[in-house]
C-alpha cells in the first residue's frame, strides 16, 4: 500500500517534469534554429557579397523583395545565382515558418533584454477640445490653457477640471459646444464620448502606421482611459519611429491671403505693437516670463549667427522696453532687426521680404511668436486668418537661415480625409529642380477631387498652402484648375523621410494630438550584455549555493539541491507555458529565488536535526520535521507572495517580470522543497533503512 | 556541519541599547533626507532624460559636461558606468520639471558635433514626462502601504494581533533603515529600488514569522518560564536556520551586486541592507515590542488586582 502511494507520488513529479520539458523545448529549439539561421545568412552573404547585418534584418523582417534585390544586384554565375535563390527561398519560406512556430511557444524576452522601444503616449484631450469647439475666442484660449495647466496634476479628472474651470469663470460650455441651450452635463457627455472615440481611432491609426513601418511583433495597447502603450522590439531607429508614431499627420490645404489683405494684417500688428511698446509697464511680469522662455529656447538652439552689415543686433529688452529684463537676457536672445525701422515699425523690423514671401531670420522666431501671442495683438488679427510657419528653415540670399511666415485663411479648403493614396515617387527629369528628389504624390477620392477641382478652379493665380500638422510644407501658385484630385508634396530630405510621410498620410490623421510622455529605448548590445551578466550571476549563484548546502547538510543538502534544480526548471517552464516575459529584473528574481528557495529545506532540516537530538527515530524525526516546519514555511512564503502580488499590480514591464518570477519561484519552491524532497527521503528510508541520517 | 548547536545567548539583555542604535540609524537617515530635501528620487519619479552612451575612444566625464553646459543642460549629471572587464559607458542624465521636446536628439547632436572623430553608440534612452513621474511617486507609496496592510491582515489571521503589529512595525523599521542608508550614501530611489523595498517587506517578515512560530510553540510548552526567557530560547533554537538562510540569500545578493550590472547593483544593495535589517529587527524590534508590551500589561494587571 505504502509502496503504491510512493509510486503514485513519483509518477506525479515525473509528469510535472515531462510537462516542464515539453514547455521548455520550443525555447531550446528556437535558439538552435536561430544559430542555424545566422549561419545560413552568413553563407548567403558571402556568396552574394552583401553585408550580413543588412541581409539579416531583411530576412528577419520578412522583406523578401529586399532579400531578392540583394541577390539580383550581385554579380554571380548562373549556378551560384540559382544556389543563392534556393537558399533565400528556404530561409524565407519553410525555415522562417519553423522558426516562427518555435518562437511563438518559447520564453519571451522583455524589451530590456532583446532591445527595443517602449513608448507611452497620451491623447491630448485639451487639444481635442480645441478641435471640437464650434468657435473660439481669446476667452476660450485662456480657459483651455488653464485646464491644460491644471491637468498637469495627474490625479485630476478631465471632466471635473473642465467643469470647474468653466463654472468658476462663469462661462457656459454651450457657448463653444453643441447648441446654445445645451446643459454643461450634456456637453461633458459629448466631450467624453468624443474622447473615447478618439482613443479608439488613435489605436487603429497607430496599428496601421506600425504595420506599414515593418516591425516584428509590435504591441499596441490602451492603458487607462487616455493612454496608449507602444512596444517595438528590436527596433533599429528610435528617432524615426518616434516621428512616425507621434505625428498627428493632419493634412490641410489652405489658401494664402491675397497680398493686399495680408499687408493690412501686418500693418495692424505693427501699429499695435508700436503703441503697446510705450504702454507695456503693467505687463512687465508676463512679458518677462515670455522673454525668459524665448531665451531658454534660443539658447538651446545654439545661435551663433553674426549680424549682417545692414542689420543691427538689438537686445530684446530694448524692443519691448521692459526695464529689468536686461539681466535675464543673454547674447543668445539678440534679435536681428533692420536698422532705422525698429522705432517706427517694431514688427516690420523683425521681418524680411524674400522673394514674395515674408521671412523671419532664425533667431527672431521666438520674438515674433511672443508678439503674435499677445492678447492685444491677437484681438487685432481677424478670426478667420492665422499665421503659420514653414516646416523647415530656408536659406536666404544672404546665406542666413530663415523661417517663412505665412498668413492663411484659417478654414482649410480641403483636408486629408479624402485621401485614397499616398506614394513615394522620384521626381522625373522633365521637371527641373525635382529631378531625383523623392516626393509624395497624393490621390483623392471622387468627393475630394470634386472639391479640389472647385477650389483650384476658383483661385487660379493664388497660392495654396499644403499644411501638415500646422506647418506649411509648400505654398505653390495655382496655375490651372486641377480636376483629377492629385497633388504632390515636395521637400522630403531622403527616401526614408518620404516613405514615412507617405505611411502617415495613408494611415490617416490621428483624431487628436498625442504626446509622448514616456520613452524607454534599449540598444540590442546592452540587452545582450544584460543576458550574459544575468546568466553568469545565475550560474555562479547556483554553484555556490549548491556546494554550500551539500557541505552543510551532507546527503540531505544534495537532496535540497535536486529540489532547487527542479524549482528552476519548473519556474522557467511556467514562464514559457504562460507566455510570460523574462526581463532583467526577472532574471534577478530567479537568482533571488535560488537564495530564498533553500530556506524551506533549511527550516525542515533544522527541525529534523532537533527531533533527532531529542532521541526520536529517523522515520519519526523526518515526519515530525516536515510536519512542524510546513506550517511555518507556508506562513513565511505567503507573505512574500502577498508583497509580490502588490508589486505586480504597481509595476510595469521589467518590474512586473520581477514580481512574477518571485511569485512563481516562491510558490514552486513550496512544492519542490516540501513535496519533492519528502518523496526522496521516504524512498531512501524505505529502501535502505539507514541507521544514521546524513543531515 | 552544524553551527550554533546549543546556542544560548541572552539576546534580549541588550535590547534597549540595540533599539537605540536602530533609532540612531533611522534618525541619521531622516536628517540626511531633510538636508537633501526629501528622498533622492530618480528620473523614474521626477521625469527627465537619461542617455547611456558608449564612446569608441575613452572619454572623460568633464569633456561631456562641457558640451552639456554649452547647450544649456549644465545641471545635468554625468556619470561613468564601469563594468567588469574594463568597458565603460557614459551616462548623461538630467531631471526636469517641464517637458522638453527632442532633448535626447539635442544631446546626441551636440556630442556628435563636439567630438566628430569619436563616434558613440546609444545604448539606452529613458525619457520620462514629469506627469508620469509624479503619478508613480504616489503609486509607489501606496503600493508599499498596501503590501504592509496585506501582511498585517495575513499575520493577524495566523497569530495574535499584537504579534502581527510587532512584525509590521519591524518591517517599517527595515524600510526606513534602507531608505535612510540610501539617502546617506547619496543613492537614488528608482523604480527598481521600490521593487526592492516591496521585496524586503515580503521577505524580511519571514524571519519574524519563523521566530514567532517558535515563540508560540514554546509558550505552550514552557508555561512556567517568563516571556523574555521564552523569546530568548526561541531565537536561540532557530539561530542556525536564521544564519544559514540569511547566508544563502546574502551570497546570491553579493553575486548580483558584483556581476549584475548597474541597474541590478543598486537593487542588490537595497536588498542586502533590507534583509540584514530584517533579521536584526526580528530580534531587536519585533521581539522587544512583545516583551515591553507584556511587561506593561502585567503591571496594569497587578494594579487592577491591588485595587
Amino acid at each position: 500500500m505504502k509502496q503504491r502511494k510512493l509510486l503514485l507520488r513519483l509518477g506525479l513529479i515525473g509528469f510535472f517534469i515531462f510537462l516542464a520539458i515539453y514547455h521548455l523545448y520550443p525555447t531550446y529549439r528556437y535558439s538552435e534554429l536561430r544559430k542555424v539561421q545566422s549561419q545560413e545568412i552568413q553563407s548567403l552573404a558571402r556568396l552574394t557579397g552583401t553585408a550580413a547585418a543588412e541581409l539579416e534584418r531583411a530576412v528577419q523582417e520578412g522583406r523578401s523583395e529586399d532579400v531578392m534585390d540583394h541577390i539580383g544586384g550581385a554579380e554571380l554565375t548562373s549556378d551560384n545565382r540559382a544556389l543563392a535563390k534556393q537558399k533565400a527561398d528556404e530561409l524565407l519560406g519553410e525555415f522562417a515558418e519553423k522558426l516562427d512556430k518555435s518562437h511563438r511557444q518559447s520564453l519571451k524576452l522583455g524589451l530590456d533584454l532583446q532591445g527595443g522601444m517602449h513608448l507611452v503616449l497620451e491623447v491630448d484631450l485639451v487639444g481635442l477640445m480645441k478641435q471640437l469647439a464650434n468657435n473660439s475666442d481669446a476667452r476660450f484660449d485662456t480657459l483651455t490653457a488653464e485646464i491644460a495647466r491644471r491637468l498637469m496634476d495627474p490625479r485630476l479628472d478631465f471632466n471635473e477640471t473642465v467643469l470647474d474651470v468653466f463654472e468658476s469663470s462663469g462661462v457656459r460650455l454651450s457657448r463653444y459646444y453643441l447648441e446654445s441651450q445645451s446643459s454643461n452635463r450634456q456637453v461633458l457627455d459629448f466631450l467624453s464620448k468624443e474622447a473615447d472615440d478618439a482613443i479608439a481611432r488613435s489605436l487603429e491609426v497607430m496599428r496601421n502606421r506600425i504595420d506599414q513601418f515593418g516591425v516584428a511583433e509590435p504591441t499596441i495597447v490602451q492603458q487607462g482611459s487616455r493612454r496608449i502603450i507602444v512596444e517595438l522590439p528590436g527596433l533599429q531607429d528610435p528617432a524615426r519611429a518616434r516621428e512616425l508614431i507621434g505625428k498627428t499627420a493632419l493634412l490641410e490645404f489652405k489658401l494664402l491671403l491675397e497680398p493686399a489683405a495680408a499687408q493690412k494684417v501686418l500693418e495692424d500688428v505693427d501699429r499695435i505693437l508700436k503703441r503697446e511698446r510705450f504702454l507695456a509697464a503693467g505687463d512687465t511680469t508676463a512679458l518677462a516670463a515670455l522673454l525668459a522662455e524665448a531665451k531658454a529656447d534660443t539658447a538651446a538652439q545654439d545661435t551663433a549667427a553674426t549680424p549682417a552689415a545692414k542689420d543691427k543686433v538689438v537686445e530684446a529688452s530694448k524692443l519691448f522696453t521692459e526695464e529689468g529684463d536686461k539681466t535675464a537676457l543673454g547674447e543668445d536672445t539678440s534679435l536681428v532687426v533692420a536698422e532705422g525701422l525698429q522705432e517706427e515699425h517694431p514688427f516690420y523690423a523683425l521681418l524680411r521680404n524674400i522673394g514674395d514671401e515674408v521671412a523671419v531670420v532664425k533667431q527672431n522666431r521666438r520674438a515674433v511668436e511672443i508678439v503674435l501671442a499677445k492678447p492685444e495683438i491677437r484681438a487685432a488679427i481677424p478670426r478667420d486668418v492665422e499665421f503659420l510657419w514653414s516646416n523647415e528653415l530656408v536659406m536666404g540670399p544672404d546665406n542666413k537661415e530663415y523661417w517663412n511666415l505665412y498668413l492663411l485663411k484659417a478654414a482649410p479648403e480641403i483636408t486629408g480625409k479624402y485621401l485614397t493614396k499616398a506614394d513615394v515617387e522620384i521626381g522625373s527629369g522633365g521637371d527641373p529642380g525635382r529631378e531625383g528628389q523623392p516626393t509624395v504624390s497624393l490621390s483623392m477620392n471622387r468627393d475630394g477631387a470634386r472639391i479640389f477641382s472647385r477650389v483650384t478652379g476658383a483661385n487660379v493665380g493664388r497660392k495654396l498652402a499644403i499644411v501638415l500638422d500646422r506647418k506649411v510644407h509648400m505654398a505653390p501658385v495655382i496655375k490651372v484648375k486641377i480636376p483629377d484630385g492629385r497633388a504632390i508634396i515636395e521637400g522630403s530630405d531622403n527616401m526614408e523621410a518620404a516613405r514615412d510621410l507617405a505611411i502617415v498620410l495613408r494611415a490617416g490623421a490621428l483624431p487628436a494630438p498625442v504626446e509622448i510622455i514616456e520613452e524607454q529605448t534599449v540598444g540590442p548590445s546592452l540587452g545582450a550584455d544584460s543576458i550574459s551578466k544575468g546568466s553568469l550571476s545565475a550560474i555562479v549563484s547556483f554553484i555556490i549555493i549548491g556546494l554550500f548546502m551539500a557541505w552543510y547538510y551532507k546527503l540531505a543538502g544534495i537532496v535540497a539541491d535536486v529540489a532547487l534544480v527542479l524549482n528552476l526548471i519548473f519556474l522557467m517552464a511556467i514562464l514559457a507555458g504562460f507566455q510570460a516575459t523574462l526581463t532583467l529584473p526577472g532574471i534577478a528574481g530567479i537568482i533571488l529565488t535560488i537564495g530564498m528557495a533553500v530556506d524551506a529545506n533549511v527550516l525542515i532540516y533544522e527541525r529534523i536535526r532537533e527531533e533527532l537530538r531529542s532521541g526520536k527515530t529517523i522515520r519519526s524525526s523526518i515526519d515530525a520535521g516536515y510536519q512542524r516546519a510546513t506550517v511555518t514555511i507556508l506562513d513565511a512564503n505567503i507573505t512574500t507572495i502577498i508583497a509580490a502580488v502588490v508589486l505586480y499590480q504597481f509595476g510595469t514591464g521589467p518590474i512586473r517580470g520581477f514580481a512574477l518570477t518571485l511569485m512563481i519561484g516562491v510558490a514552486v519552491s513550496l512544492y519542490t522543497a516540501i513535496v519533492g524532497t519528502r518523496l526522496i527521503f521516504d524512498m531512501y528510508t524505505q529502501k535502505f533503512a539507514p541507521k544514521r541520517l546524513s543531515i | 556541519m552544524e553551527w550554533f548547536k546549543n546556542a544560548n545567548y541572552d539576546f534580549q539583555k541588550i535590547r534597549r541599547k540595540a533599539m537605540a542604535v536602530s533609532a540612531l540609524v533611522i534618525l541619521a537617515g531622516i536628517v540626511s533626507m531633510v538636508i537633501r530635501g526629501g528622498p533622492n528620487w530618480s528620473i523614474d519619479f521626477t521625469g527627465g532624460i537619461s542617455v547611456r552612451l558608449r564612446f569608441e575612444k575613452p572619454m572623460s566625464e568633464g569633456e561631456v559636461r562641457g558640451v552639456m553646459s554649452r547647450i544649456g543642460l549644465g545641471d545635468s549629471e554625468i556619470k561613468r558606468i564601469s563594468e567588469l572587464g574594463g568597458a565603460s559607458d557614459i551616462l548623461v542624465q538630467f531631471k526636469k520639471t517641464t517637458a522638453t521636446e527632442g532633448g535626447v536628439d539635442r544631446i546626441k547632436s551636440a556630442l556628435q558635433q563636439a567630438f566628430p572623430d569619436n563616434s558613440f553608440a546609444v545604448r539606452q534612452v529613458e525619457n520620462i514626462g514629469p506627469k508620469i513621474g509624479k503619478e508613480l511617486r504616489g503609486k509607489a507609496v501606496w503600493a508599499s502601504l498596501l503590501a504592509l496592510l496585506g501582511i498585517l491582515i495575513y499575520v493577524s489571521a495566523r497569530f495574535e494581533f499584537l504579534f502581527s503589529l510587532a512584525g509590521v512595525l519591524a518591517l517599517f523599521h527595515d524600510v526606513l533603515v534602507t531608505v535612510g542608508i540610501f539617502s546617506i550614501l547619496g543613492k537614488e530611489i528608482s523604480l527598481t529600488i521600490v521593487a526592492a523595498l516591496l521585496t524586503i517587506i515580503g521577505y524580511s517578515i519571514n524571519d519574524t514569522i519563523v521566530i514567532f512560530d517558535r515563540i508560540r510553540e514554546n509558550l505552550k510548552r514552557l508555561k512556567t518560564k517568563g516571556l523574555e526567557e521564552i523569546i530568548n530560547t526561541s531565537i536561540n533554537q532557530t539561530l542556525s536556520r536564521t544564519i544559514v538562510t540569511n547566508l544563502t540569500v546574502f551570497i546570491v545578493l553579493w553575486i548580483l551586486f558584483i556581476f549584475g550590472g548597474t541597474v541590478i547593483r543598486d537593487f542588490a544593495l537595497a536588498l542586502l541592507i533590507g534583509s540584514f535589517a530584517g533579521t536584526y529587527s526580528t530580534i531587536y524590534i519585533a521581539s522587544p515590542i512583545l516583551i515591553e508590551w507584556n511587561a506593561r500589561a502585567e503591571k496594569l494587571q497587578k494594579r487592577k488586582m491591588q485595587r
